[in-house]
């Protein structure tokens, strides 16, 4: 019966010592899950919050930097801001992030440019028809000009092709910008002609002073008579428009070393740095032009002109202030574009100014032009009447360029020869008509003497040509009829 | 010499007068006998009244010869020699009547009344 207690108490105490053990390792395990649960739950916050910041980071990529970054192709001083925590801009997300907007720039340019692209070749389309329905505008109109010369009829035609002349000028401009050709083939023409042709393409062309200081005869090559016309007007546009309406803009046309220069000065407010270095990026047409870049409404003359540069090799330059207070723009038309034109042959239109050489300065530097060393350049001594060496000296290097002088008339030999010749023969009517009116005078005086009238005898005084007159238009009639030699000699003359 | 030949002009026709259509003497016509005066052109005249004066310089013109030669229209050349002559720098008479057209009585009117003077 003992045993059984002590087997009892035994087991008793087995079964309480594994209950011990039981419940120590419970409670370990309690704590142990305890732990992990808190473990967890930290994870769990923390994972919460790197979704959160993600999170963040993406919207704040969204709202604000995707934003910026679009925009900052167009408009540079916006400036993309960076990640919302700055530990991210190092980490692995940061750098997936820039891709994203590196990646959205690239695709966004490439975009931008297709679209300026389809709109270039839109308005190439458009321009190129409305310009050649300008030049058939044009045509009517001078073929109208020539047909009839009623002066108010004229004075509406020219308003009409001047007014003609702008539009084509706009239309010619547009399309250039957008890569067009110019539009029109000319013909070899004197670079002179170029220029007055592009000032009077524009609104103010009465304010521009154009000093020709070229040797006559300077031409163009055929390919280049248009481009230098429309760069000449875009420049004289910009510095018409920025200039007071009192104010001349000057044009002066010179030789240079390796070519000729077009200057334009005005003497309006000039550029600001800002202004001035756009500008000039712009006329240099090294970058690509975008149609979205040139403001609203486009300013395109400067575009235009920096396509044309590319195109012909010209250059110009507007990054200098002129002396006059407002721009400097230089445009220099390289020898390779020069050509020579027989002023003799094909004259220069009668309105572009006649150059200031004078014919004796010309022949003085063609017939020293041989012995005219080729090393000394006599710049500044242009303007010295007896400096003949200095003037050949000035000419050399342009001469071996292939450029021969040649006068269209020499004037001033012409009037030094037989002047008295020429005029006699050429005065002959006046003179007629003078012997007349002494006749009539003397006749008159005779008869005055007979019955003491005076009469409007003394109105006939001899010398006095006045060829409009109705007497005078009489006694003229009555020479004609008279005298023979003097009609013989009006044949010769009137060609 | 015509206008065709060197393609379409590069300066066109408003330039030479600087707009102005209105010559200032209106009895200017197509032929109206335009000559130089002879007098040395004055400083500061617009290139194409200094052209027209040129081509005057090696005798008289009518006014379309000038036109042709200059190759402006007539209307603009009569600005350019109204204003010429308002200078006295050219001379302008009406057209050379063709040969042949004086009236014959007229003639003999003026005859009879030149040996009437002499008579008397």
């Amino acid at each position: 019966m003992i045993e059984i207690p002590d087997l009892a108490t035994g087991g008793l105490a087995v079964g309480m010592l594994s209950a011990l053990a039981l419940g120590g390792g419970l409670l370990r395990a309690q704590r142990q899950q305890a732990r992990q649960r808190a473990e967890n739950a930290a994870l769990r916050r923390q994972l919460e919050g790197v979704l959160e910041a993600f999170t963040a980071e993406v919207e704040h990529l969204a709202a604000r930097r995707l934003p910026a970054a679009a925009r900052q192709p167009a408009h540079p001083h916006v400036a993309v801001p960076g990640p919302l925590h700055p530990q991210t801009a190092g980490a692995p997300l940061g750098h997936a992030l820039e891709q994203v907007l590196a990646g959205m720039q690239t695709e966004l340019a490439a975009q931008r440019t297709r679209i300026d692209a389809a709109a270039q070749a839109g308005m190439r389309g458009a321009t190129r028809e409305i310009q050649a329905g300008l030049y058939r505008l044009q045509d009517a109109l001078r073929g109208l000009q020539q047909k009839y010369d009623d002066p108010e009829l004229t004075q509406t035609l020219f308003q009409l092709d001047h007014e003609n002349e702008q539009s084509l000028r706009r239309a010619q401009v547009a399309a250039v910008v957008c890569g067009a050709w110019v539009g029109l083939a000319r013909e070899e023409s004197h670079l002179v002609d170029a220029v007055t042709g592009g000032q009077a393409r524009l609104v103010g062309y009465h304010r521009v002073r154009v000093h020709n200081h070229l040797a006559s005869g300077t031409g163009l090559v055929s390919h280049a008579v248009e481009p230098v016309a429309i760069i000449v007007a875009e420049l004289l546009d910009n510095a018409l428009r920025h200039s007071a309406p009192d104010t001349d803009v000057v044009v002066n046309l010179e030789h240079v070393h390796h070519g000729v220069c077009v200057t334009v000065d005005d003497a309006g407010l000039g550029m600001t740095q800002d202004e001035r270095a756009r500008a000039q990026r712009l006329v240099a047409g090294s970058e690509p032009i975008l149609l979205t870049e040139l403001g609203d409404p486009p300013r395109m003359g400067h575009a235009a002109i920096g396509q044309l540069t590319r195109q012909f090799d010209l250059s110009v330059d507007v990054s200098s202030p002129s002396p006059y207070g407002g721009v400097r723009a230089v445009l220099r038309v390289d020898s390779h574009l020069l050509s020579t034109i027989d002023p003799d042959e094909r004259p220069p239109a009668a309105s572009a100014p006649r150059s200031t050489r004078t014919a004796s300065r010309d022949e003085a530097s063609a017939d020293s032009r041989g012995e005219a060393s080729s090393t000394s350049h006599g710049y500044g001594a242009e303007h010295d009447d007896d400096a003949s060496d200095a003037v050949s000296g000035h000419h050399a290097p342009r001469d071996a360029g292939g450029l021969p002088q040649r006068r269209r008339r020499s004037r001033v030999a012409a009037a030094a020869n037989d002047v008295p010749a020429a005029r006699t023969a050429v005065r002959r009517p006046e003179r007629a008509a003078a012997a007349l009116g002494a006749l009539q005078a003397g006749t008159a005086a005779a008869r005055s003497a007979a019955d003491e009238s005076t009469g409007d005898a003394s109105t006939a005084v001899p010398g006095a040509a006045v060829p409009e007159t109705a007497g005078a238009a009489q006694q003229r009639a009555e020479a004609a009829a008279n005298d023979t030699d003097q009609t013989d000699d009006e044949g010769g003359t009137a060609r | 010499m015509t206008g065709r030949r060197g393609g379409r002009p590069l300066v066109p026709a408003y330039l030479s007068t600087g707009g102005v259509a209105r010559p200032s003497r209106p009895h200017l016509e197509r032929l109206s006998v335009l000559t130089g005066a002879g007098t040395p052109a004055p400083a500061g005249l617009p290139a194409a009244q200094l052209a027209l004066l040129d081509a005057l310089d090696d005798g008289s013109l009518t006014v379309v010869e000038a036109a042709a030669l200059l190759r402006l229209p007539v209307s603009a050349v009569r600005v350019l020699a109204a204003e010429l002559i308002d200078r006295d720098l050219v001379l302008a008479r009406a057209p050379i009547p063709p040969a042949g057209r004086f009236d014959p009585d007229l003639l003999k009117r003026v005859a009879d009344g030149l040996r009437a003077l002499k008579h008397n």
